[in-house]
């Protein structure tokens, strides 16, 4: 317990330096107030933004609709390209055959950034909710995919002789044997996968929806309200700093096992 | 019961294939009957096939030539009535003992409380009842390979092989699961197929211990262990059995093999 509070303050020294020195270059008057908010102006427009009254101005009040927008848009996008990597991943890293059809296919895919999804997400998918959630599970499948892929292929090959020999089909042997061998490589992906999730719902915002924290950001941008820009790059870092403790907290549960034959085991 | 044959391996050989050595005659016109309740010992230096034998029979892996029978049935693959127990444990360490014992039951269909009771009963033969619900890698090594043990004989296998099951342990541990399993094997009456390389383990576990020297064709020789259990590895008789299963061996290994300095 005592080492984790001491965890936990170390962990909040170097965003303390960062707000710290931001406040220092605020204040030694280099750069004006309206081009770089002061962080105790940021503080007041996320507090407006997040507990403001909706009439009293444009962001005022907005935060909570704006973080279901994105956050919805995450968490579908996710969870396909959470069940998409896993379903394709497990029968590719164990298969010689599926691999052999399947690896070229997506490693000709993945370099390909998400933004030149785009103009084709437009056309397929138009303006909207279906466009974001494309761009979301496409992104995140990939390190999702590959993860599990190296996952299955690092298993230790007794453990499909155990499984065969206690008689399982080869489903149940992916199911039972292998998918639970390769979660410590499947986490390593899903972990990945959230933190591109909160980059990619960004990018949908700013080009193909008009609601969310990124659109939020676009528009402060646009209306030079700075000090809005920078709440949201720091709602942004908190939605993705808790959806990642999220995931992690689930492997903590998931992979007792794996931590605790690991070297941080207490 | 006793004339039953549940093991028939006949002309089995097993040849493979190397890009710079080319073919490689591992096993050559291999015949061995295994009976009912017979604990059977291959026992050969590193090479000489006794390992690939073994997987020959679980079904691992096939013969290029000859076949093998299970109660009958030929071997095509692997299955819960040729039950292995590996050197390294090979348990799943996402569960604990009994759903490791249990997931075996739970593949042939045993209904939920049936395979919990049978995996029970089980661990508590091989002196595990007190770790039930623990973790297996919170385990030391011997008893995680209890738990392996139990896993197989649950399986009600018609042959039980064992590959190098003990390797792993240090001598202590070692020579309490040689009491162990021949207390297992007495009370439970199976058939089993051991392989070591340890000429004290092979005389101290079994019935009839069966030598392989690497390129030989056949069986190079065989061995009735008819001394009383459990056995006495101080004893003069046991030393005089280890000296004739030496000769037994070494009269086929080549001057200059260092296959038994140990």
């Amino acid at each position: 317990m005592l080492l984790r509070i001491r965890a936990i303050g170390i962990g909040i020294i170097a965003p303390a330096g960062v707000v710290l020195i931001w406040w220092g270059v605020t204040a030694s008057g280099l750069y004006p107030e309206a081009i770089l908010p002061s962080p105790l102006a940021v503080a007041k427009a996320l507090l407006e933004w997040a507990f403001g009254s909706t009439n009293a101005g444009p962001y005022s009040g907005t935060l909570s609709t704006a973080i279901w927008a994105s956050g919805q848009r995450v968490l579908v996008g996710y969870i396909i390209a959470a069940l998409l990597g896993v379903v394709i991943g497990v029968p590719t890293g164990f298969s010689r055959l599926i691999g052999s059809l399947l690896d070229p296919l997506i490693h000709l895919l993945r370099p390909i950034p998400v933004t030149a999804w785009v103009p084709l997400s437009l056309v397929f998918f138009g303006f909207g909710f279906k466009g974001a959630i494309f761009l979301v599970a496409l992104g995140c499948f990939f390190p999702i995919v590959v993860n599990t892929i190296e996952g299955v292929r690092g298993v230790n090959r007794t453990l499909v002789k155990v499984g065969y020999m206690l008689g399982a089909s080869r489903l149940q042997l992916l199911r039972l044997f292998i998918l639970p061998a390769s979660l410590p490589s499947i986490f390593v992906g899903l972990r990945l996968g959230i933190g591109l999730a909160w980059v990619l719902v960004i990018v949908a915002e700013l080009i193909s929806v008009n609601s969310g924290i990124g659109y939020t950001l676009l528009d402060a941008y646009q209306f030079s309200r700075y000090d809005v820009v920078i709440a949201a790059m720091i709602m942004l870092g908190i939605m993705g700093f808790l959806s990642d403790r999220v995931i992690v907290g689930i492997q903590h549960v998931a992979l007792r096992w794996h931590r605790e034959m690991s070297i941080h085991a207490e | 019961m006793q004339n039953e044959i549940v093991v028939q391996c006949t002309g089995v050989s097993r040849t493979f294939l190397s890009p710079d050595a080319g073919a490689i005659a591992v096993l050559q016109n291999i015949n061995l009957d295994v009976y009912a309740g017979e604990f059977i010992v291959l026992i050969g230096p590193s090479g000489c096939g006794k390992s690939t034998l073994l997987n020959i029979v679980a079904g691992f892996d096939k013969p290029t030539g000859g076949e093998v029978r299970v109660r009958g049935q030929r071997v095509t693959g692997p299955g819960p009535d040729k039950a292995m127990v590996f050197q390294d444990y090979a348990l799943l360490p996402w569960l604990n003992a009994r759903q490791n014992v249990e997931i075996g039951l739970r593949l042939q269909g045993v209904d939920k409380r049936t395979r919990r009771k049978s995996a029970i009963e089980f661990l508590e033969l091989v002196g595990l009842g007190h770790a039930v619900e623990r973790p297996v890698y919170k385990l030391s090594g011997g008893m995680q390979q209890r738990v392996s043990i139990a896993r197989a004989l649950a399986l009600k296998p018609a042959v039980l092989l064992m590959d190098e099951p003990f390797g792993a342990l240090d001598a202590f541990q070692r020579a309490t699961m040689h009491k162990e399993l021949t207390r297992l094997w007495k009370t439970t009456r199976a058939s089993i197929i051991f392989v070591t390389h340890s000429l004290e383990e092979a005389l101290f576990l079994g019935s009839r211990v069966v030598a392989i020297m690497p390129g030989a064709i056949g069986l190079t020789g065989e061995l009735h262990v008819d001394l009383p259990r459990p056995r006495d590895s101080m004893s003069p008789k046991f030393a005089a059995l280890k000296q004739k299963l030496f000769q037994m061996l070494t009269a086929h290994v080549p001057e200059t093999s260092d296959a038994f300095v140990e």
